[in-house]
C-alpha cells in the first residue's frame, strides 16, 4: 500500500518539528556545558533553558497535529489534538 | 549528593546511550532503566529521578518518533487518540507523587518493575505467530475504522495492515499507563505496547513505534510539574539526555531489521534483578 501525498508530507511536518525541538536543546546543553567548565553563571541558565525547550517539544509536535488534522479534514482528530495541547498547557500552569 | 565531574559526564553519557538503545529497541521509554540506575548507583533522590527520567524520555520520545513517522511505524491517528487519556493520566500521577513519601515511590517502582520483567519475558516467549499482523481486507460495500494503518516491515519484505479495535479499553488502560508515568517516571509504554498489540490488534513493531510517539506527551506533561515543583537537576537530566538521544537513533536502527522478542526476554531477568533491589531500597 502507497502513503498518498498529503500523509506523507504531513509525516515530515511533524518529524522536522520534534527533530527541531531535539536539535535546538541539545545545542543549549553543550553549551551550557561549554560554560559550565569555563565556571561562567550562565550555564545553569543555558542548561535549564535545553530542558524547557525539549519539554515544550511535544506540544509543538501536537499543535502541528491539530494544524494537519484541519487541513486534512480530520476534525475529530484535530478536537482530540487540541485537548491534549490544552492538557499540556494546564500542567504547565498547575 | 551528585557532583558531575568528567569520570562521572562520561559514565552516565555511556549508559544513557546504552538506555537509550534498550529504550528504542524495547518500546519504552527507558524510565525502568534511568531511575534504578540513578537511586541505586547515584544515590539521586527518587523526586529528582524520575523528573531526570521524564526529560530524557520526552527525549527519546521525540527523536525515535521524528523516523517512526517519517517511515509510516508510527500510527499518528492512534497516537493522538489514546493521548487524551494518557495525559490526564499523567498529570494526576505527577502530582500524586509530589505528595507521597520516598519509600513509598521505591516500592511502587519496584512492583512496577517486577511486573513489567514477568510480562516482558511471557510476551518474548510467545509464538511470533500470536504477535504477526491480521491482514487488513475491506469487508465489500465498507470502509476501515479512521485509526487502522499499515507499514513495510524490512524484516519480511513487505507491508503489513491492521484494524485497530477495542479503543474504549485501552484508553482506559492509557489513563492508568499515564498516571504510573508521572507517578514513577516511566513512559508508560510498558503498558502501552502490550495494550496496541494484545487488545488494539496492532503488530509489535507498529505498537513500539506508537508508543514511543505517544509517551513524549504524557512525560512532558509530568516534566512540567516536576519543574514547577523544583525537583529537576538541569546538569544530570542534561548528560543523560545527550546520552539516551544518541542511544535512540541507534537503536531505531536496530528495531526496524530485529527481532525485538529475543531481546526481551534476556533483559526481562535483569529488570527482575533491579526490581529486587528497589524493593529491599524501600524498607
Amino acid at each position: 500500500m502507497v502513503k498518498d501525498f498529503s500523509e506523507k508530507k504531513f509525516g515530515k511536518l511533524i518529524q522536522r518539528t520534534l527533530l527541531a525541538g531535539v536539535f535546538l536543546s541539545l545545542f543549549f546543553f553543550f553549551l551550557g556545558f561549554v560554560f559550565r567548565l569555563t565556571g561562567s553563571a550562565a550555564a545553569e541558565g543555558l542548561l535549564r533553558t535545553g530542558v524547557l525547550l525539549l519539554a515544550i517539544t511535544p506540544s509543538a509536535r501536537v499543535t502541528m497535529l491539530v494544524y494537519g488534522y484541519c487541513r486534512t479534514k480530520e476534525y475529530h482528530l484535530a478536537l482530540a489534538a487540541f485537548t491534549v495541547l490544552s492538557l499540556l498547557l494546564v500542567s504547565a500552569l498547575i | 549528593m551528585f557532583d558531575l565531574n568528567f569520570l562521572n559526564f562520561s559514565l552516565l553519557a555511556f549508559l544513557g546511550f546504552f538506555i537509550g538503545i534498550l529504550g528504542s529497541v524495547l518500546g519504552v521509554g527507558g524510565g525502568v532503566f534511568i531511575v534504578p540506575l540513578l537511586v541505586l548507583a547515584l544515590g539521586v533522590p527518587i523526586h529528582q529521578a524520575i523528573a531526570v527520567s521524564l526529560v530524557a524520555i520526552v527525549a527519546t520520545s521525540s527523536a525515535v518518533a521524528s523516523v517512526n513517522v517519517e517511515r509510516g511505524l508510527a500510527n499518528m491517528r492512534l497516537g493522538v487518540a489514546l493521548e487524551v487519556p494518557t495525559a490526564l493520566g499523567s498529570i494526576i500521577g505527577a502530582l500524586a507523587a509530589s505528595r507521597l513519601s520516598s519509600n513509598l515511590i521505591y516500592l511502587l517502582f519496584s512492583i512496577m518493575l517486577a511486573a513489567v520483567s514477568i510480562s516482558m519475558f511471557l510476551k518474548g516467549r510467545r509464538s511470533l505467530r500470536r504477535a504477526a499482523s491480521v491482514h487488513f481486507q475491506a469487508a465489500a460495500g465498507g470502509a476501515g475504522g479512521a485509526l487502522d494503518s499499515s507499514f513495510f516491515d524490512p524484516s519480511t519484505g513487505s507491508y503489513t495492515s491492521y484494524r485497530v479495535k477495542n479503543m474504549a479499553p485501552a484508553s482506559f488502560v492509557s489513563f492508568f499507563a499515564g498516571g504510573l508515568s508521572g507517578l514513577l517516571g516511566i513512559g508508560g509504554g510498558v503498558i502501552q505496547v502490550p495494550v496496541m498489540n494484545l487488545l488494539c490488534g496492532v503488530p509489535f513493531k507498529a505498537a513500539a513505534a506508537t508508543s514511543n510517539f505517544l509517551i513524549g506527551v504524557s512525560a512532558a506533561a509530568s516534566v512540567f510539574i516536576y519543574l514547577r515543583k523544583g525537583y529537576l537537576i538541569p546538569d544530570l537530566a542534561a548528560v543523560i539526555v545527550i546520552g539516551v538521544l544518541f542511544g535512540s537513533f541507534a537503536g531505531i536502527h536496530i528495531l526496524y531489521k530485529a527481532r525485538s522478542e529475543k531481546i526481551q526476554i534476556a533483559f526481562s531477568a535483569f529488570m527482575f534483578v533491579v526490581a529486587v533491589k528497589m524493593f529491599m531500597t524501600a524498607f
